[in-house]
């Protein structure tokens, strides 16, 4: 996956150094005491040091009153005996008893038709509290007791540490998805090795290296500028011809006297229709394009056909690396401001629509003065152009790919909407859509060399004008790169010496010594030193780490990338053993723009953000949720909790706040004036507007729906989830569905209301929908809306919103903003759910009973440092948890 | 953002033979008949079925029944299949995972200290014994789009319940199956040496890493261990099969090209199925079929599986449906294809292979009575019929069913409980 560049203005605020862990000493020694003491954890019991999961006694007597007529001890029907059940739910045959009890309330199955029923009432009460007990008990089940498993590096990791260490961006796309189910891609346990895995990382390797060694004399930086008319142009021209030829065809036919279309030539009839059709909606179109004094020199961007992009390839004898690219743009007419964007990225498959974005850039200057936007794009690893077939209308193939940057004026990324727009807009005008940007040339240049032979190859090729080009030099070489590989520890020498007797073998067999080191180093990349971060350790555990293994665990907590020097170099110095020496490295971490690599892999999988790319949004509905406002929506979230991180804000900021973090982009999408720029930056909100704090962003509201309608139940048990860290129990399997009002208009609310019917949905909609009836304001891409339009059978309804709702406390609330209020006034159990999640994330296991003393303890230190986020952060690399095997 | 995913045009055609055994063809001149090989198919489809419309009226069982909407273009092939009711893995209790516990039956939270646990899938037990004369023990295909099938990398899982990777690119399976290799022999040779020279350092390295290993490390660091053990015996086989050409001629099947997603894909990975059973390059073939949006949107629907599956009368359900539909069509032209590719002895492909098609998930939430479809010769089952099991009957069983009915010696699996004897061929 290619991340887009995130621009982020620079607000960090240099700061003191506070040292962190004299404040939470004394803290971390705690007893499981707190377990006890949890309103949250209602139902664990314990006796000195092991929690327990149980299902309150007084729950005996729903047994008595429904079910122990046929499954008591003597009768047991079905071999199911719940007079002798044990209630407590922690081992797993008991857990599995349990979830059977769960199953056939949730089915409808239990009691039998003919036997008495369960009333609304205690089915609602029986199912909550057996439906969380359970999730504890699997949790309490799945508890590893603190022990972290040793965990291989995940994509994420895999690429940066490739990118440490040989300075190239590989595309670990194709390595076997980490999604951990319900748990982060750190976690060790659930990060599996197969077979495939192995031969996939020697390749991928391979190809990296091909990229770091370099002997060739250094590539030249060329500049090479196009004038976009002449493609352009050629294009439109032939799809102009043939539209005409096709015309004239079928006026031939008409006045051959009769014939059917098949005896005049065509294929069909359907060949006749739409020659005519062809010319009636693009001849005049396409002619006015080529006669327009702007397309002389230069092109216009049009939405559809006949010019949709413009196109440069940069060609397969340019090197990998970062080009600039730069085009002439300026701003046809007076158009609306939210089309005055160019986007650029890379050419798919559909020259009239696809586009893999890179960046989105707004365009100010008018067409007479027009100006020059730039954009640094990385070329990766060679790649050579595909060249796919187009189509006949065409006729011709184009390049794909990318090595193909492509620019158009910003639109939905869907072909059918951009069509559907031109066609309508020809059938009413007459003509298609003024373009809105004109582009003069396009240019790019690069590679952009820093420094050659580029600092990869020498650190590989150490002091190589004194060495001869032989085993023992090649032995050096393996040496010091496996143990940077491998994290400072040193490669076993027999490793080495089979890696060095590979090395000579490939020389032998005729290869140069640069190429011949290829193999043997693709092999230290392939290894277990480099693919798992290995803390050795004999039973029992716990141990401290060292200074360098902390060093490790550090900066992969914090970048997903291994140490840099001088991280290693403060481990070495003894810096990490002391609280003060460990904080300074940890606040220089966050400082460092590698912070970001934290801030979106753990944002993203903490808040669930993946749901924005489950489904495509409706383009026709929601036109203006393209692809660049959505990659900004998403940014926004990121650049918000990483300015929170630099900048010492706290963490109630991310539930209500004055200013927003926004680029020029979101501006427009939110109707904020005066932003300009791609760079995301602070900005007050408005009086009265409904943004600021995670419920007023535009990805987060968009994820609480499903591409076409707002959910309430998805932003409500969002909401639960995250924000008020009470999360409802998983889906259950088997619950009859409601579909008694399925299909009528309706408003969501009234829908919804429908869950209310049946116990076994009552037991959490009542809960979960109530909360996102608050948010109905927000339509699914997260725009403001004073009626909800709902389409049924394509004939739209508008009804009037009722945003009242409650929280499931019973707190009551009237619209977005004291919804927004009251969570707000929640701050301290959003802040445990955080803390909760990112010691799962940094300990990369699942958060157990047992780490209940380490999240109040880094509770604590937060509460007593004005709750930032970096507080927290601090906190937990503070611990012993952190700091231990 | 999803990476696009572009397919390599080229006009390479590939030719393949007349459906002949690697055991047929070596000892022809000694043995006059060889029965052609057993094979199993496994399809796994997510998302579930609607159930209004899917299932054949229970009370219509044996061969007397009617087939509802969601299988009739399947009519044609009603003799050679056969639909069951009533199965189910006892211990899913996943609403979206359609395919994790499929042909395991394993329960999620069997090992304590773990919040995931699987076991083996029936189709690697079959593989562990009708896998050892073919180039590749088993061949595990795969959609781009895992939505609705849950964790794992394909319908695979080994020994040690660890996922089993599969091949989601049908031009990769496409050229694994049937390209030739024109690199001269003693280069290949000798890049299988080079190939085990590497595994053999690497090892080395590993041993020395498991050194010092806590008890949790040291089984975490197997999985390596096994992955290279498994690519020795791969390497093992290439080296067996190095000389034998992959191609014969008779009907060419294109390289797959151009942007192929949804219903495409299906298609052109059960010809590249049907194509590989042909030339016997596996026994075993699971396919983990996309169902989910990307199928959808190969339909011209905008929906995603997840919202689609939560179908309820209207729009929703009318995909649903439509789903059902392409799905069987599809279905009915594999059958097509197995029947009309003949063995060496006149017999078809379709005669020698069990073939089974089915999802975990019922529709919706609903994990109870899971969609069961199985056809062909191999197992020698029972075909044509309708039959309804008792609520709970363990999908396993009908796993059980097939393995031994292909001959295996396989006493159970999963949470298995017998046999099905309704199946089961006097």
């Amino acid at each position: 996956m290619r991340e887009p560049q995130l621009v982020v203005e620079n607000t960090t605020k240099p700061q003191g150094v506070n040292d962190a862990r004299s404040n939470i000493n004394g803290l971390l020694v705690a007893f499981l005491l707190a377990v006890f003491s949890q309103p949250s954890l209602d139902g664990i019991a314990g006796a000195e040091d092991s929690p327990r999961v149980v299902m309150p006694n007084h729950h005996r007597a729903f047994f008595q009153k429904y079910c122990l007529d046929c499954h008591d001890a003597q009768s047991a029907e079905g071999n199911v005996d719940l007079e002798t059940l044990s209630f407590d739910l922690g081992t797993l045959q008991s857990a599995e008893q349990w979830q059977k009890i769960l199953n056939a309330l949730n089915s409808g199955e239990m009691p039998p038709e003919d036997e008495r029923q369960v009333t609304d009432e205690d089915k609602t009460a029986f199912l909550e509290t057996l439906s969380k007990q359970l999730v504890a008990a699997r949790r309490l089940l799945a508890d590893t007791g603190g022990q972290i498993t040793m965990r291989r590096l995940n994509r994420r990791e895999y690429e940066n540490s490739i990118e440490a260490l040989l300075g190239i961006k590989v595309d670990a796309g194709d390595l076997p998805d980490d999604a951990n189910p319900g748990g982060f891609d750190t976690a060790g346990g659930s990060l599996f090795f197969s077979s495939d895995q192995f031969e996939q990382y020697l390749k991928l390797a391979r190809t990296a290296l091909d990229q770091a060694i370099v002997t060739s004399p250094k590539p030249k930086v060329q500049t090479r500028r196009i004038e976009v008319e002449d493609e352009s142009n050629r294009r439109v021209q032939r799809l102009y011809r043939y539209h005409e030829k096709g015309f004239e065809r079928w006026k031939e036919w008409q006045a051959s006297g009769g014939k059917s279309p098949t005896e005049f030539g065509f294929a069909d009839d359907n060949e006749a229709a739409f020659r005519k059709l062809g010319w009636d909606r693009n001849g005049a179109d396409f002619a006015h394009y080529l006669a327009r004094e702007k397309t002389q020199h230069g092109a216009l961007l049009t939405v559809n056909e006949p010019n949709p992009q413009v196109g440069l390839v940069i060609p397969d004898d340019a090197p990998p690396g970062q080009y600039r690219i730069r085009a002439r743009i300026g701003v046809l007419g007076d158009p609306d401001p939210s089309r005055t964007f160019v986007e650029i990225g890379f050419r798919g498959e559909r020259i009239d629509s696809s586009i893999d974005l890179i960046a989105c850039r707004k365009v100010n200057a008018p067409i007479n003065d027009p100006e020059i936007v730039e954009v640094l794009v990385d070329i990766p690893i060679l790649k050579k152009p595909l060249t796919v077939d187009v189509g006949v209308n065409t006729g011709k193939r184009v390049d794909i790919g990318e090595r193909v940057i492509a620019l158009r004026q910003r639109m939905p990324n869907v072909f059918k909407t951009g069509f559907a727009l031109r066609r309508d807009s020809i059938a009413k005008t007459g003509a298609n859509i003024e373009p809105a940007l004109w582009v003069d040339w396009v240019e790019w240049e690069g590679p952009m060399i820093q420094q050659w032979p580029p600092a990869s190859t020498q650190a590989i090729f150490f002091d190589d004008a004194d060495r001869a080009k032989d085993a023992d030099y090649a032995r050096a070489i393996i040496e010091r790169f496996a143990k940077r590989a491998f994290r400072i520890k040193d490669a076993d020498p027999e490793f080495v010496d089979r890696l060095t007797a590979m090395c000579s073998s490939e020389m032998d067999s005729g290869k140069r010594f640069e190429e011949a080191i290829k193999l043997p180093l693709s092999l230290v990349l392939a290894s277990p030193g480099f693919l798992y971060l290995r803390e050795p350790a004999s039973d029992p555990l716990p141990r401290d780490l060292s200074g360098e293994e902390l060093a490790v665990r550090l900066s992969y907590f914090l970048w997903s990338s291994p140490p840099d020097d001088e991280l290693l170099a403060a481990a070495r110095a003894g810096d990490l053993t002391t609280a003060a020496g460990l904080a300074r490295q940890t606040s220089r971490l966050l400082d460092d723009e590698r912070a970001m690599e934290f801030v979106s892999g753990f944002t993203h999988q903490w808040l669930q953000m993946e749901r924005l790319d489950f489904f495509q949004f409706n383009p026709k509905l929601y036109p203006e949720f393209d692809a660049s406002v959505k990659l900004a929506a998403r940014q926004e979230v990121y650049a918000t909790i990483g300015n929170l991180i630099r900048s010492q804000g706290a963490i109630g900021e991310l539930l209500e706040s004055d200013t927003i973090l926004i680029n020029d982009l979101l501006a427009d999408y939110y109707g904020i004036s005066d932003v300009h720029g791609p760079a995301f930056r602070e900005v007050t909100v408005p009086d009265g507007m409904p943004r600021g704090g995670l419920l007023g962003m535009a990805a987060i509201l968009a994820m609480g729906s499903d591409g076409e309608r707002s959910s309430p139940v998805e932003r409500g048990a969002w909401v639960m989830r995250k924000l008020l860290h009470d999360p409802p129990p998983p889906a259950p399997a088997n619950v009859p569905q409601l579909s008694r009002l399925a299909g009528e208009s309706l408003p969501a609310r009234q829908l919804l209301e429908a869950h209310m019917e049946e116990s076994q949905c009552a037991q959490c909609h009542r809960k979960i929908d109530p909360i996102g009836y608050g948010l109905e304001h927000f339509n699914a891409v997260g725009l403001w809306r004073e009626t909800e339009q709902v389409m049924v059978r394509r004939k739209a309804k508008k009804y009037p919103i009722d945003d009242a709702g409650t929280l499931p406390d019973g707190t009551e609330f009237q619209g977005f903003f004291e919804l927004r209020d009251r969570i707000a006034e929640r701050e301290a159990v959003f802040a445990r759910g955080f803390v909760e999640n990112l010691i799962e994330y940094a300990l990369g296991r699942p958060y157990g009973f047992t780490d209940q003393d380490l999240s109040d303890a880094i509770l604590t230190h937060g509460e007593q440092n004005g709750r930032t986020l970096s507080a927290y952060l601090h906190a937990l690399v503070q611990s012993k948890a952190f700091q231990q095997k | 953002m999803r990476r696009r995913r572009f397919l390599r045009s080229s006009s390479a055609l590939i030719t393949l033979p007349f459906l002949e055994s690697l055991g047929f063809q070596r000892f022809a001149a000694a043995a006059p008949v060889v029965a052609p090989p057993k094979r199993m198919i496994f399809l796994g489809f997510g998302w579930g079925v609607t159930r209004e419309s899917w299932f054949p009226d229970v009370t219509t069982t044996g061969a007397d029944y009617d087939l509802p909407k969601g299988l009739a273009p399947l009519q044609r092939h009603k003799k050679d299949f056969s639909i069951i009711q009533g199965l189910e893995n006892q211990f899913s209790n996943e609403a979206h995972w359609g395919s994790t516990f499929y042909l395991t039956g394993a329960n999620r939270y069997a090992v304590p200290g773990q919040s995931f646990s699987n076991s083996i899938s029936a189709d690697q037990v079959a593989a562990e014994q009708l896998g050892k004369d073919t180039r590749y023990t088993s061949v595990q295909l795969c959609g781009a789009d895992s939505d609705g099938h849950g964790p794992g990398q394909s319908l695979a899982w080994n020994r040690q319940g660890k996922p089993v990777a599969g091949w989601n690119n049908p031009v990769a399976a496409f050229h694994r199956l049937f390209s030739d290799d024109s690199t001269p022999l003693e280069q290949r040779q000798a890049m299988l040496k080079q190939r085990r020279s590497v595994l053999d350092a690497v090892l080395i390295e590993a041993r020395s890493v498991r050194r010092g290993l806590s008890k949790a490390d040291t089984e975490k660091l197997s999985e390596y261990f096994q992955s290279i053990r498994d690519i020795e015996t791969r390497i093992a086989k290439e080296e067996q099969w190095l000389d034998v050409p992959k191609k014969q001629a008779a009907h060419p099947i294109d390289e797959p090209r151009g942007e192929i997603e949804g219903y495409q894909e299906v298609k052109v990975m059960y010809d590249l199925l049907v194509a590989a059973l042909q030339v016997d390059a596996t026994r075993v073939i699971t396919y983990r079929q996309p169902g989910g949006t990307t199928f959808l949107q190969s339909l011209g629907a905008t929906l995603s599986g997840h919202n689609m599956s939560h179908y309820a009368p209207g729009m929703r359900q009318e995909v649903s449906e439509l789903r059902d539909r392409k799905q069987s069509e599809l279905l009915a032209g594999l059958i097509d294809k197995l029947k009309a590719t003949k063995e060496a002895d006149g017999t078809s492909l379709f005669d020698h292979v069990s073939l089974s098609y089915g999802s975990n998930i019922n529709s919706i939430h609903y994990l109870t009575n899971c969609p069961t479809l199985v056809a062909g010769g191999g197992a020698g089952i029972k075909l044509g019929q309708h039959l309804v099991k008792a609520d709970g009957t363990p999908l396993c069983n009908l796993w059980l069913t097939l393995l031994q009915g292909i001959g295996l010696d396989v006493p159970s699996h999963g949470d298995s409980q017998g046999v099905i004897k309704e199946l089961v061929n006097a």
